[in-house]
């Protein structure tokens, strides 16, 4: 028994003697996918180099390397984050620094759960003018910079254009877009004469947010004001019911794909099932590299354009994005330098992020030769300036983005008379936003 | 000072007394406190305030919740009776010690283990209209595909039909395990009066297994009002609201919009309307096998 006892005490004695960490610890918290496979650390990517998880990867690792003093701790959770992140707050133990969506910060700020950043970023020489108007205004609430906007991305028209040809609808290797919503039914109806195909591919059995942004898209380009304040929603509006008139001629006249799940529409825009897929930034450099691969469907047959105005000239565009946020908690000056060096990092590196194809967010690089020497990228900057997220008051706008979604698509599909949808969607959204706490 | 009796008695409660500490501390208490919150506006960091039996109002005026106990009630309908049905079928003709009936005992069973995210992502391959499994044999006869998930008369089928696939397995080894009970004694005296296999079924088998029958039912309408992972990872409760079970509901109440009180005033209606169905099913079963 003593041979025992005194084992145990040189084992204590013999642990107790490894080095004192004398870093500082961080943790940080993120989306976007587990990828270190591909990533072999302090290494180039072996595949995707421009895919979400492995640019942030690499980024990390930089970061680490360039860092030595820190010592980040990275969670990897899935999309969209949420549920793990609440339910660390909600045990008093939240991550330092977390990536979220502009749109569900006003969830975190209301609850005093992440801190203004204005004074902090101020610290390593970022200022609220260095971000481009959307990113500006994605983060900004109460005139305070309540995060480090890293992308903005919004929905836009990936083309087939070798189908547009096929349907006489290119000209000078420039697609012809619509410019009202007759233009869209005649071109989709000659689409659909000439190819045999739908002109729009979108997702419809489990993608209820694609509606919803289509809608605010449309509703901005008629300068509708359907948020009035932060707690009130208009919905059943001439200019919302317009659009859903239009959505639903499409889908009446089986002009766009229906029965598919989100896998199924991207990959069925790859596979040359439509011409137009509506979905968002993210999908430009896996496309790309089809259209750079020979032999694929989409081989020299793609490109990528804002939404086409079609109920006004306001060049509007409904936008979200990714910011860093940090968390209101505890932490020693040595972790709050910490945590500055770190987005100051992120912030030099928009560049790279935006290779993604998401926005960036900093002004100097949405108009550096570097950035719009990417492909298509001349064609969608103009949304850094104009996109716009919802009112930076608005709660629990992924809720009612789903709300919204699902009386759309009830109503396009003809569950529901679009009037009936669009009051549904009105009265739901505004009982979920009176009862905010 | 205890008496023998009483020293007797507090030792055999402390042979219980952990399993008791846990059983109060992982499920009375936070049941306790579920009922309390019902009682509250709250989110999910505090700050609530005392509303009385106002989420349980909210309830019971709102669509969305009085659609999502309907959904709930007609996949249990859907789900219970096959559930109930097919593994009976499948033990009567598994019951026996070949190898081939071990065999297709494995088969059967095999797809319980899976979990719920695999278990929909083979029947979204099998089932959906763009190039699934069951279109394209619709396709080889030229008839357009079902909208399994995108019909709301069509989607809480196709709930069931994954439903019934993936937990069978359970209900055919408990009917098993009882078919394995019942006396050999019994069939040999039937074969001897030339009982027909229908009526030895009747008279002698589904009698001996009856509290099985009730066991199985029971066990599956209390799993089946639970539903929550098929139309979460398959159809977000779409479409029109079709698919939205209760939990469902609860969760999109308590995490997305973090009204945690209102959650938890739904998360209560579904615990009393699992308790009264059981309770009904017990109660009608015991006073069937008493009149017997």
């Amino acid at each position: 028994m003593k041979t025992l006892v005194s084992l145990l005490i040189m084992a204590l004695a013999i642990s107790a003697c490894s080095p004192k960490d004398e870093r500082t610890h961080v943790t940080v918290q993120r989306i976007f996918g587990e990828c270190r496979a591909n990533v072999p650390r302090d290494q180039a990517p072996l595949r995707n180099p421009d895919g979400e998880c492995e640019i942030l990867t690499g980024l990390i690792d930089q970061f680490e390397r360039e860092n030595p003093d820190i010592d980040l701790t990275v969670n990897i959770v899935a999309w969209p984050g949420y549920d793990q992140l609440s339910a660390q707050y909600a045990a008093g133990n939240p991550p330092d620094v977390v990536s979220i969506h502009m749109s569900s910060m006003p969830d975190y700020q209301s609850r005093g759960l992440i801190v203004p950043l204005t004074a902090e970023l101020a610290q390593v020489g970022v200022t609220a003018k260095a971000f481009t108007p959307a990113a500006r205004q994605g983060v900004t609430i109460k005139n305070e910079l309540y995060g480090l906007p890293f992308d903005n991305w919004t929905p836009l028209w990936h083309i087939n254009t070798g189908l547009f040809a096929k349907a006489g609808l290119m000209r000078d290797g420039e697609p012809i877009l619509p410019r009202t919503p007759e233009d869209l039914l005649a071109q989709a109806r000659q689409f659909k004469a000439a190819t045999g195909k739908p002109y729009f591919v979108q997702s419809m059995i489990n993608e209820r947010a694609a509606y919803t942004r289509n809608l605010y898209t449309y509703l901005m380009n008629q300068k509708a004001a359907f948020f009035e304040d932060p707690k009130h929603i208009r919905l059943n509006t001439p200019e919302a019911r317009r659009i859903v008139a239009l959505f639903k001629q499409i889908y009446d006249e089986s002009l766009t794909t229906k029965d598919q799940d989100y896998s199924s529409a991207t990959q069925g825009f790859m596979n040359g099932q439509g011409g137009v897929y509506l979905v968002g930034t993210w999908m430009i450099g896996a496309y790309e590299a089809e259209a750079n691969t020979p032999g694929q469907p989409l081989y020299k047959s793609y490109t990528v354009k804002p939404y086409p105005m079609l109920f006004g000239p306001e060049q509007a565009a409904y936008v979200d994005g990714h910011a860093w946020v940090v968390s209101n908690r505890e932490r020693t000056p040595t972790q709050n330098e910490a945590v500055r060096r770190f987005l100051k990092f992120l912030y030099d590196h928009n560049y790279d992020w935006s290779r993604t194809g998401h926005l960036p967010t900093v002004q100097a690089v949405a108009q550096s030769p570097q950035y719009l020497s990417l492909p298509h990228r001349r064609d969608i900057v103009a949304l850094s300036e104009i996109g716009r997220t919802l009112p930076s008051e608005v709660q629990r706008q992924f809720a009612i983005q789903d709300i919204i979604g699902d009386e759309l698509f009830s109503a396009i599909a003809g569950h529901k008379p679009i009037e009936q949808a669009l009051t549904d969607a009105e009265t739901r959204t505004n009982d979920l936003l009176f009862h905010l706490l | 000072m205890l008496s023998a009796k009483a020293k007797t008695q507090l030792g055999n409660f402390l042979f219980v007394a952990p399993y008791m500490f846990v059983f109060a501390w992982l499920l009375v208490w936070p049941l306790m406190s579920g009922m309390g919150l019902s009682l509250f506006k709250a989110d999910l960091f505090g700050g609530a305030t005392f509303v009385g039996l106002e989420n349980y109002g909210r309830l019971l005026s709102d669509p969305v919740f009085l659609q999502a106990v309907g959904n709930t009630f007609l996949f249990v309908l859907l789900c219970v009776p096959p559930l109930a049905i097919i593994p009976l079928i499948l033990a009567l003709l598994l019951n026996r010690s070949t190898r081939v009936a071990a065999f297709f005992r494995g088969v059967f069973f095999s797809s319980s283990v899976l979990s719920v995210t695999i278990v929909t992502l083979i029947w979204r391959m099998v089932l959906i209209p763009d190039g699934g499994f069951v279109a394209n044999i619709l396709a080889v006869f030229g008839l357009p595909p079902i909208p399994f998930f995108s019909d709301p008369g069509i989607v809480m089928g196709s709930m069931a039909i994954i439903t019934v696939w993936w937990c069978l397995g359970l209900p055919m080894m408990l009917y098993l395990s009882a078919l394995q009970q019942v006396p050999q004694d019994i069939y040999e005296a039937a074969a001897l009066d030339n009982s027909r296999w229908w009526t030895t079924l009747t008279r002698i088998t589904l009698p001996s297994i009856s509290r099985t029958v009730v066991l199985v039912v029971i066990m599956q309408c209390v799993l089946q009002f639970q539903l929550f992972g098929q139309p979460q990872l398959i159809t977000q409760g779409g479409p029109n609201g079709a698919s939205r079970p209760i939990v469902l509901f609860i969760f999109e109440v308590g995490f997305r919009r973090w009204d945690i009180g209102y959650a938890a005033a739904a998360s209560q209606i579904l615990f009393a309307i699992i308790l009264l169905v059981t309770l009904g099913q017990y109660l009608l079963t015991r006073k069937r096998t008493g009149d017997a």
